[in-house]
């Protein structure tokens, strides 16, 4: 029951995604395809976070990352190869968080990686500020959407809203990838040693590897939605690796659920609605923001997913109601 | 030499927002990201209270204890409302409560002051500067260093001298066995935690002139605040003291030596010391 009700309203977001700009104007359809990046960037951080246990503060500096190499790729006019590009800008953050991941897992975890993370993303948005190549303070301005070929079919995605619909496939595929790798073997070994690093260690299994490797691919999506994001946007400026964005994939996913694998999406669409209905409210934005998530830490640690699947537990199965109200009390729900 | 003292001044207006922080860390294990909100509230309600052009030292030096005040009470209303109800969950869940909390300040100070952007002017007799051994030095760098300084004995005094330092410890070590020992645990919190917090209120009074105010002021600030915390040792006002010193002469080098790149080697800096000493230079402290 939980499942199936679950499922259709997850078909049913998805459709009213894709049929977005059919009867909304350009600027909501704008605003559902930022939260459609940013809740797979969102994602990807809780890959990391709910799944192997370590914070990152700095995966907007990977999203930025991201977001240079393909602003940079498509300025020097490689815009025929757009799969490539994309492919190329997903390596780069994986590279690069490969390599934090060498020299900084091992000797920290918990508020340490946090700080530690948090720094070496601003240290890239100062940098990038200040580096005249990618445009110093002012970013680089009018990416182009190329043009998407597979095969002998061509589409221009400049045209209208064949962005927007590129972006659904291709967050709907990074979805699924997260999806496949958080549900399958890797993922649970990874639960593992979020619950219990010595067992998991006992057990045979190579704690250091696993949580390195998910930090590689927590970063290579992270970067990969900042690749999709730039020629969106088409502006990319350092502050779009800032401390906001930063923190942005943590509010989500606290907001919308850790526990659960579509918490940071949900969280996002939030997110996202809150800001927009409130956009005209200068200052009473933040107070509403910010209350609405101490409501959430404070009231429903589990978060929206988590509040729902035990609204949904109590609803259908009356005998086993001490357990969904035990589920809710559980900071984490395991 | 000039580097000296610019890098001092950034210290210690660093260790001045920093001390709080480590403090709060120190009593309660909650790294608060609303720090820097409150050190921006204190610079507001100061600046409400000496106006563009502030008469004297004395006037800004009393504009700051009074912010030092409001920002006490504002924290001993958010240690009751949310930090208690946080202290025992996963940190995670503590760094996200405080950065509600954090939206929530910036955006009452949006309501309550604007968004224009406000500066103050430093108040006569600090204004100029002085010679030192033939080098000229402004007076309100002076006054930043000296003001650090102080704050700096006082806690320590509180801290490692006086009675009330043992006090605190002996909370945060094991708040249920002082409680049979006849202190009174939830009035030792609310003071220690209030009186951290109005080292913020302080900080950003004190810190006031030669400041652009903009309610994006305590983002800049906080993440400095934090390096520091983190290399000094988290809990650790000895620490942090040393750290903001380093950090200061550290940033104050980079000036000198890159003016085209401000600010990076700090990050460099504070890298290499997170994996050099990942407990802080002196270690984390429970107070």
């Amino acid at each position: 029951m939980n499942r199936t009700l679950s499922g259709l309203l997850l078909i049913f977001a998805g459709a009213a995604l894709v049929l977005l700009p059919l009867w909304a104007n350009s600027g909501l359809v704008f605003l559902a395809g930022t939260t459609m990046v940013v809740g797979v960037f969102a994602l990807s951080w809780n890959l990391l976070f709910g799944y192997a246990g370590l914070a990152s503060f700095g995966s907007g500096g990977l999203f930025s990352i991201g977001a240079y190499t393909m602003a940079v790729m498509l300025r020097g006019g490689f815009e025929g190869q757009f799969l490539l590009l994309i492919a190329l800008s997903t390596l780069a953050g994986g590279a690069v968080a490969l390599a934090i991941g060498i020299v900084a897992l091992r000797r920290s975890t918990g508020i340490f990686l946090a700080i530690l993370t948090l720094a070496l993303a601003e240290l890239l948005r100062i940098t990038l500020a200040k580096i005249h190549w990618v445009g110093a303070e002012d970013g680089i301005p009018n990416i182009v959407r190329p043009n998407f070929s597979i095969g002998l079919a061509t589409v221009d995605l400049g045209r209208g809203n064949h962005y927007y619909w590129f972006l659904c496939i291709a967050c709907a595929l990074l979805v699924a990838l997260s999806w496949w790798i958080a549900h399958g073997r890797f993922g649970r070994t990874l639960r593992t040693i979020r619950l219990d690093i010595e067992r998991a260690a006992f057990m045979g299994v190579d704690t250091h590897r696993y949580r390195l490797v998910a930090f590689t691919i927590s970063g290579a999506i992270a970067a990969c939605a900042g690749a999709l994001f730039a020629p969106w946007a088409q502006i990319v400026t350092p502050d779009i690796g800032n401390m906001m964005r930063s923190t942005q994939p943590i509010l989500f996913t606290l907001l919308g659920g850790a526990s659960s694998f579509w918490g940071p999406m949900i969280g996002a669409f939030l997110f996202s609605a809150i800001e927009f209905s409130t956009r005209t409210l200068v200052g009473i934005q933040e107070i509403i923001t910010g209350s609405i998530l101490l409501g959430v830490v404070l009231l429903f640690p589990t978060g929206v997913a988590g509040a729902w699947n035990a609204l949904i537990a109590r609803l259908t199965a009356r005998p086993r109601r001490d357990e969904a109200t035990s589920a809710a009390l559980q900071p984490v729900k395991e | 030499m000039f580097t000296l003292v610019n890098g001092l001044t950034t210290g210690m207006a660093v260790f001045l927002v920093a001390a709080g922080l480590t403090l709060v860390f120190g009593i309660m294990r909650i790294l608060n990201f609303a720090h820097g909100a409150f050190f921006m509230i204190g610079a507001y309600v100061a600046s409400t209270l000496v106006g563009s052009a502030p008469r004297s030292v004395l006037a800004l030096v009393a504009a700051a204890v009074v912010a030092a005040l409001v920002v006490g009470v504002l924290g001993i209303v958010v240690q009751r409302f949310v930090l208690r109800r946080i202290q025992h969950v996963d940190e995670h869940y503590m760094l996200i409560a405080t950065f509600a909390v954090m939206l929530v300040c910036v955006g009452f100070v949006k309501l309550i002051w604007g968004l224009e952007f406000l500066s103050v002017d430093p108040p006569p007799g600090i204004d100029t500067g002085v010679e030192i051994f033939s080098l000229f030095v402004p007076s309100f760098s002076l006054f930043i260093i000296s003001s650090g300084v102080v704050v700096f004995l006082v806690l320590d005094f509180v801290i490692h001298r006086a009675w009330t330092g043992k006090m605190i410890t002996a909370i945060a070590r094991d708040g249920w066995m002082a409680e049979l020992l006849g202190i009174n645990v939830p009035a030792g919190i609310m003071a220690a935690v209030g009186g951290s917090f109005a080292l913020a209120g302080l900080a950003g009074g004190l810190l006031l002139p030669n400041q652009t105010l903009s309610p994006a002021l305590g983002d800049t600030f906080l993440l400095l605040a934090f390096i520091t915390v983190v290399i000094g040792g988290l809990g650790n006002v000895r620490g942090a003291f040393i750290a903001a010193i380093l950090l200061g002469l550290i940033d104050g080098l980079n000036t000198m030596l890159l003016p085209a790149y401000p600010g990076v080697a700090v990050y460099v800096g504070m890298v290499a010391f997170l994996l050099l000493w990942p407990n802080g230079i002196l270690g984390e402290s429970r107070l």
